[in-house]
C-alpha cells in the first residue's frame, strides 16, 4: 500500500490502528474529510444566500483544523456539511471514508450517531436527563447495551465522576460544556466537530475544555475540525482555514506542532 | 460504505422501548404545559363514560326489577274487554295470576264539583305480585281498599290531593259511585308498565268497578294478566313460556310482555336519549381535542433544541416522533384515567341525586365495557388530533442548534402522519357511527360537527387574512388588536375553532328547544281543539252531544267511533316478524292503535292515492291508511291488514291512502275502516270540541264540570293540561340536553383559555416593550379587550349561523315542524362568547400590565 502523501501514511502509523476499533468501517488510507466543488445555498425568494462557493478542502485523519473567519463567512454551515446536518446543493462530500450525498436523512442520523461527536457553543444538553443520561443517548440509540457503562467512563474521564446523577441545570456552564465533550467522545467519533466550544465560556474555564478536546484528539487519534473566534485556539491547531464569504480565504499550518513523523 | 450506516441494531420492539425510557425521562420535568390537556381529555372521556354509565345503570336497573316493573313474570294485555275464561285458566297453569285493569276517567270533588283526570287503576287482592305498594300510613293495601260503612277505599298519588285541594278521609265522585281517600301512593312498583301518564294515579279495588260505571262495551279499559311464576324462571325459559303462550291460544289476540323486557318503550327512549348524550359528549372530546394539538404543538415548540440534539446525537426523525408519541400516550392515559374515575362515579353521583326523579332503581355499579369506550374515545380523539403536530416533530432539522430558522409554521407532516391522521379519524367515526342506534342521526350530527369545523378553520384563515388586507386605521389601539388578530402565532384559530364549536352547539340546541315549545304552545293549540271527550257510550252520544251544544253554542264539535285494536299481520306477515321498508313507522306496529270508521273522507286529511268508499258500502272490509305510515312500511292499494279488535281478528284490503296533517292535534286515526266492517261492534265515541277564538280559562274549567257532573263516567282531557304535561317533558329532556352540551363549552373554556396562557410568554413581551416606549395601561387595556371583543364577536356570528342552520334542519327536516329564528337566544350567544373571551383575555391581561419592565427586558 503505496500512500498518496507522506502527511497520510505518517498520520495512519502513528494511530497505531486505533481506528480498527470503529464498528464496520471499511479502513482506506484516504482523508478523514474530502470536500469537492461543494456548493449550498439558504434561504428562499429575495433571502436566498449563497453560503458555500465552491469549496475543495481534504482534511487528514487525526489531525486538529480551526475554521475562522468573519461571521457569516460560512464556517459554522461548512461545519454543518461535515456533518452531515446540511446537504451541499453541489459537490461531494465524503466523512469518514463515505459519500454523504447519497444517503437518507435517517441514514445520515446514524452515521453521525456512530462516526462524529458534535461539541456546541451552548452545550444543548437534554435538560430532563441528567450526566450520565446524557451521555449515554448516543450508545443507546446505537443499541450498546454496555452504554451505561461506557458512560460512566467517559464522565469519569472528563472528571465529573461526582456529577453522574445531577440534572444539566445543577451544573456550572463549565461542567455542562464537559458533558457535551464527554457525550461527544463516548461513541470513539473518527470525527469530533466544535462550533465554537467556549464561546459561553470564561477563559480559565475555556481552556479546560480546550485542553479536554485536545487531548482527546491526541490520544484516540481523532480528527477535530473545531469553529471559533479566538485566535489564540485557532493557533493549537494543526492546521487553520480562514474563510470569507463562502471560500477558503486562507489555509495554513498552525502553530502546533505537527506530529515528528510527518514535519521530520 | 453502507455497513454503518444501513439498518439499526433495533428491532421495531427495542426501537419502542428505548424511545419509551427517553419518554420517561423527558417526563421527569413534570407535566406543566399539559393540564388543559388532561382536563380536556378526562371531561370529554368523563362525559362519555359517564352518559354510557347512566345509561346501563338505568337498563340494569329495570332488568333488575323487571318482574316489579311488569307486575309479574310475564303480563298479558287486552283492551276493551276482559280475556275468555279458558284463556285464563291457561295462565292458571303457568302460576299465579293477578288480574288488574287501567283506565281514564275523571274524579270529581262532592262538594264543589272540582274535577281531574286520572289515571285509574283497579286491582285485585292478589297485587302486586312483586313489590311493594308504598303507603305513606304504612297500612297494608287491602286495608286500604277494603269498603267501611258501604263506602270503598281509595288511594292516590300526591299530586291528586294537591290538584284538587282534598285530604285523606275525603271522598271523591267516580264514575256512578263515590269513593273515600284512605290513604298516599309513596312508591308504586309497577308504574313504569302504564306507559304515559295524563293524570295522577287513582287505585281501587277492581270490586268497585261494576259500581262506577266506567267499563262499558267499547270503554278504553285495559286489562292486564300478570303471572307470577315458580320458581322464577330465567330469561330463556321466559322466551319459551312467551311463546308457548302465543302458540297455545292464537285467538286471544294479547299483547305479551315478559320481564326481559318489562318496558320496551322506556328502554328505547333511555338508548336514543343515550345515543344523543355520547354524541354530545363526543363533541365535548373534539373541542377539547384542539386543546390537545395546541398542547402538543407548543410543547413540541419549547422541545425544538432537544429534538435537534437527538437528530445531532444519532437519532433518525422516525424515532423523534415515537419518543413524543410515547410521552403524549402517557399523558392522554392519565386524563383518560381521570376522565374514566370521574365517569365511573357518575353513575353512583345520579343515583343518589336522581333518585327522586327517575322512574327506576339505578343499578349503579363500576360498567367496564363503557368506561373501555370512554377509553376508546378518549384515545382515538388524543391520538386524531396529536399525530398532525406529533409528525411535524419528525422533521425539525439538527441545524436548529446552529442558528434559528423561521421556518413556515404551516408545513405540512409527512404522507406517513396524515395518513394515520385520517386513519385515526375514520376509525373514531366509524366507532361513534357503528354504535349509534340511529345511524342515520348519528352520520348528520358527525357530518355537521366536522363541517363545522372545517369552516371554523376557514373562518379563522379567512379573520386573519382581512385582518392583514384592512387598511390603516388611525386609533393605535384598534391598529395593535388587528395586527394582533393576523400576526404569525396569534390566538385567532385557537379561539375561533374551540369557543365556535361549542356555541354553535348551544345555539343549536337553544334555539331547537325554544322552538319545539313555541311549536307545542303556540302553533298547534291556535288549531287544536279546547277537548276531547273520551268513552262516550252510543246511547249516551245524542244526548252529550246536546249538552255541549247548549253550554258551548259557538264551538265546533267533531265526533267519531272510537275502537282500540293491534295489528297482527300485514301482507299475511304477522306483524312482530313484519320488515319495514324504511325506519320511522315502527310504532305504528307497537300497542294498540285508535281505530275508527266512516263513511266519508275526514277533515285533516286529503285523499292522496285510491277512491273512498261509497257511502252505502257493504262489501268486504276496506280500510284506508295514513300515507306516510304506509310508505314507511312499505303498503299499497291492495294489501290485506289484519287487526284484532275487542278480540276479533278482522282483515281489510287498502282501499286508499290519506295525506294527514297530523300537528292539527284534531281526530286523526292511522287506518280509518269502512263503516260495514264494525257494523254491530260495541264501541264509544271520542269527541272533540273547540272554539274558533281563545275563550278564558274559567270558560272551559266551567263547560268540563258541567259536562263531568252530568256525564261522570266521560273522560275529558283539556288539550292544554295535556299540552302542559308534554311541555314539562320537554322541558325535563331539555334541561338533561342543556347539562350535556355545557360540557361541551366547558370545554370550549379549557381550551380558550388554554390558548390564552399559550400566548401569555409573547403577551408579556409585548406588554413591556409598548410600556417602555410610553403605552399606559388603559390603552393596552384598550387594545386588547377590541381584539378579544373581535374575535368573540366573528365567533358568535358564526355559532349563530351555523348553531341556526343545525336547528333549522332539526326543526324542518326531521322534525317535520317551522322555525322561527329566536332573538333572545342569538343575543345570548353572542354575550356569553363575548363574556368568554373579553372576560378571560382581560384577566390574563390584567396580571400581564403588572409585569415591571426591567426583570423581562434584562432577560430579553
Amino acid at each position: 500500500m503505496v500512500a498518496e502523501r507522506p502527511i497520510v501514511e505518517g498520520m495512519y502509523l502513528s494511530g497505531r490502528r486505533s481506528r480498527a476499533r470503529c464498528k464496520g468501517l471499511i479502513m482506506t488510507n484516504s482523508p478523514a474529510i474530502t470536500l469537492k466543488n461543494v456548493h449550498l445555498t439558504l434561504g428562499e425568494g429575495a433571502g436566498r444566500v449563497h453560503i458555500l462557493k465552491g469549496i475543495d478542502l481534504d482534511i487528514e485523519k487525526g489531525t486538529s483544523v480551526g475554521l475562522v473567519g468573519p461571521s457569516g463567512s460560512g464556517k459554522s454551515t461548512l461545519l454543518m456539511v461535515m456533518a452531515g446536518l446540511e446537504r451541499a446543493d453541489e459537490g461531494s462530500v465524503e466523512v469518514a471514508g463515505s459519500q454523504l450525498g447519497p444517503l437518507s436523512e435517517d441514514q445520515l442520523a446514524r452515521f453521525r450517531g456512530r462516526n462524529v461527536g458534535i461539541i456546541f457553543q451552548s452545550f444543548h444538553l437534554v435538560p430532563n436527563m441528567t450526566a450520565l443520561e446524557n451521555v449515554a443517548v448516543p450508545l443507546e440509540l446505537a443499541g450498546d447495551s454496555s452504554a451505561f457503562e461506557k458512560a460512566k467512563a467517559e464522565l469519569e474521564a472528563v472528571g465529573l465522576g461526582h456529577r453522574m446523577h445531577h440534572y444539566p441545570a445543577q451544573m456550572s456552564g463549565g461542567e455542562q460544556q464537559r458533558v457535551a465533550v464527554a457525550r461527544a467522545l463516548v461513541v470513539e467519533p473518527q470525527i469530533l466537530i466544535a462550533d465554537e466550544p467556549t464561546g459561553n465560556l470564561d477563559e480559565s474555564t475555556g481552556a479546560q475544555i480546550v485542553d479536554l478536546m485536545f487531548s482527546a484528539q491526541r490520544d484516540r487519534k481523532t480528527t477535530l475540525v473545531l469553529v471559533t473566534h479566538d485566535p489564540s485556539l485557532a493557533e493549537k491547531c494543526d492546521r487553520m482555514i480562514r474563510m470569507r464569504s463562502g471560500e477558503v480565504e486562507e489555509d495554513h499550518a498552525g502553530s502546533a506542532h505537527l506530529p515528528e513523523e510527518v514535519s521530520a | 460504505m453502507s455497513s454503518f450506516v444501513s439498518g439499526s441494531t433495533h428491532s421495531g420492539n427495542q426501537t419502542f422501548k428505548l424511545a419509551s425510557r427517553f419518554a420517561l425521562r423527558e417526563l421527569r420535568g413534570g407535566l406543566k404545559g399539559f393540564y388543559i390537556f388532561i382536563a380536556c381529555i378526562a371531561l370529554g372521556v368523563a362525559a362519555i363514560a359517564g352518559v354510557t354509565s347512566v345509561s346501563r345503570a338505568l337498563t340494569e336497573g329495570i332488568a333488575e326489577e323487571g318482574q316489579a316493573i311488569l307486575g309479574g313474570d310475564l303480563s298479558f294485555s287486552v283492551i276493551h274487554r276482559q280475556v275468555e275464561p279458558e284463556q285464563v285458566a291457561f295462565l292458571e297453569t303457568l302460576g299465579d295470576v293477578s288480574r288488574i285493569a287501567t283506565l281514564r276517567a275523571m274524579s270529581r270533588r262532592t262538594d264543589t264539583g272540582d274535577q281531574a283526570l286520572v289515571e285509574l287503576k283497579a286491582v285485585d287482592n292478589a297485587y302486586p305480585l312483586y313489590g311493594n305498594l308504598d303507603l305513606a300510613s304504612g297500612q297494608s293495601l287491602d286495608e286500604a281498599l277494603a269498603s267501611k260503612d258501604g263506602i270503598w277505599g281509595a288511594v292516590a298519588d300526591l299530586a291528586l290531593l294537591a290538584r284538587l285541594d282534598v285530604k285523606v278521609g275525603d271522598q271523591l265522585a267516580l264514575g256512578r259511585t263515590t269513593v273515600r281517600i284512605t290513604d298516599v301512593i309513596e312508591g308504586e312498583p309497577d308504574k313504569l308498565a302504564g306507559g304515559m301518564d295524563f293524570g295522577p294515579r287513582l287505585m281501587i279495588s277492581d270490586a268497585v268497578i261494576p259500581d262506577t260505571g266506567l267499563v262499558q262495551p267499547g270503554s278504553l279499559v285495559r286489562w292486564h294478566y300478570r303471572v307470577r311464576m315458580s320458581p322464577a324462571p330465567d330469561v330463556q325459559d321466559l322466551e319459551s313460556v312467551v311463546e308457548r303462550a302465543k302458540a297455545a291460544e292464537p285467538e286471544a289476540g294479547w299483547r305479551v310482555r315478559s320481564r326481559a323486557n318489562a318496558s320496551p318503550g322506556l328502554q328505547r327512549s333511555i338508548d336514543r336519549f343515550a345515543q344523543f348524550l355520547t354524541l354530545v359528549g363526543l363533541t365535548a372530546l373534539v373541542v377539547g381535542g384542539v386543546g390537545v394539538a395546541n398542547a402538543v404543538r407548543s410543547y413540541l415548540e419549547t422541545k425544538r433544541e432537544v429534538i435537534a440534539s437527538f437528530k445531532c446525537l444519532g437519532s433518525t426523525g422516525g424515532f423523534v416522533f415515537k419518543i413524543y408519541l410515547v410521552q403524549m400516550l402517557i399523558i392522554a392515559l392519565i386524563g383518560i384515567f381521570i376522565g374514566l374515575v370521574l365517569g365511573a362515579m357518575i353513575p353512583f353521583a345520579a343515583g343518589a341525586a336522581l333518585s327522586s326523579v327517575l322512574p327506576v332503581q339505578l343499578a349503579a355499579s363500576i360498567y367496564p365495557a363503557e368506561l373501555g369506550l370512554g377509553l376508546l374515545y378518549g384515545l382515538l380523539t388524543a391520538l386524531a388530533f396529536a399525530l398532525w403536530p406529533l409528525g411535524r416533530a419528525h422533521d425539525v432539522p439538527p441545524t436548529a442548534l446552529f442558528r434559528d430558522i423561521v421556518t413556515g409554521g404551516s408545513k405540512l407532516p409527512r404522507k406517513r402522519y396524515l395518513f394515520a391522521t385520517a386513519v385515526t379519524v375514520l376509525v373514531l367515526v366509524s366507532i361513534a357511527i357503528f354504535l349509534s342506534h340511529d345511524k342515520d342521526l348519528a352520520v348528520v350530527y358527525i357530518g355537521a360537527t366536522a363541517g363545522a369545523f372545517v369552516l371554523l378553520v376557514a373562518v379563522a384563515r379567512l379573520i386573519m387574512f382581512a385582518a392583514k388586507r384592512l387598511p390603516s386605521v388611525r386609533s393605535t389601539e384598534l391598529r395593535l388588536a388587528i395586527a394582533n388578530i393576523h400576526r404569525p402565532g396569534a390566538l385567532t384559530p385557537s379561539v375561533v375553532l374551540s369557543l365556535g364549536l361549542g356555541l354553535s352547539l348551544l345555539v343549536a340546541l337553544a334555539l331547537i328547544d325554544g322552538n319545539l315549545r313555541r311549536e307545542l304552545s303556540a302553533t298547534i293549540s291556535d288549531k287544536a281543539p279546547s277537548f276531547f271527550f273520551v268513552d262516550i257510550q252510543s246511547h249516551e252520544r245524542d244526548a252529550f252531544e246536546a249538552l255541549l251544544m247548549q253550554e258551548a253554542p259557538d264551538a265546533e264539535l267533531q265526533s267519531v267511533p272510537m275502537l282500540r285494536g293491534r295489528i297482527i299481520s300485514l301482507k299475511g306477515i304477522p306483524s312482530d316478524e313484519f320488515e319495514p321498508a324504511q325506519e320511522g313507522s315502527e310504532w305504528v306496529l307497537r300497542g294498540d292503535r285508535g281505530i275508527t270508521y266512516e263513511k266519508t273522507l275526514p277533515e285533516n286529511s286529503e285523499l292522496a292515492e285510491g277512491t273512498w268508499w261509497p257511502e252505502d258500502y257493504a262489501g268486504n272490509p276496506l280500510v284506508s291508511f295514513d300515507l306516510e305510515s304506509a310508505t314507511e312500511l312499505g303498503l299499497t292499494i291492495g294489501d290485506k291488514i289484519t287487526v284484532n279488535v275487542l278480540g276479533r281478528e278482522i282483515t281489510a284490503e287498502i282501499a286508499n291512502l290519506r295525506d294527514i296533517e297530523w300537528q292539527s292535534f284534531g281526530i286523526n286515526f292511522v287506518m280509518v275502516f269502512s263503516p260495514n266492517t264494525f257494523a254491530g261492534a260495541p264501541h264509544a265515541n271520542l269527541m272533540t270540541l273547540g272554539w274558533a277564538k281563545e275563550v278564558p280559562t274559567e270558560t272551559e274549567l266551567a263547560l268540563l264540570k258541567t259536562v263531568s257532573n252530568a256525564f261522570p263516567t266521560v273522560t275529558s282531557v283539556r288539550v292544554k293540561d295535556a299540552i302542559s304535561q308534554v311541555n314539562e317533558l320537554v322541558a325535563q329532556l331539555a334541561w338533561a340536553i342543556r347539562g350535556a352540551s355545557s360540557i361541551t363549552l366547558i370545554a370550549s373554556v379549557l381550551v380558550l383559555a388554554g390558548a390564552l396562557a399559550a400566548g401569555h410568554r409573547s403577551r408579556i413581551y409585548d406588554a413591556v416593550i409598548l410600556k417602555t416606549i410610553g403605552a399606559t395601561r388603559p390603552r393596552l387595556i384598550l387594545a386588547y379587550g377590541l381584539e378579544y371583543a373581535i374575535l368573540g364577536l366573528v365567533t358568535a356570528v358564526f355559532a349563530l349561523v351555523a348553531g341556526g342552520i343545525a336547528a333549522w334542519y332539526v326543526i324542518t327536516q326531521i322534525m317535520g315542524g317551522s322555525f322561527v329564528l329566536m332573538p333572545v337566544t342569538a343575543a345570548g350567544a353572542a354575550l356569553v362568547a363575548l363574556i368568554l373571551t373579553v372576560g378571560f383575555g382581560l384577566i390574563g391581561t390584567w396580571r400581564i400590565l403588572g409585569e415591571k419592565p426591567a426583570p423581562v427586558l434584562r432577560n430579553l
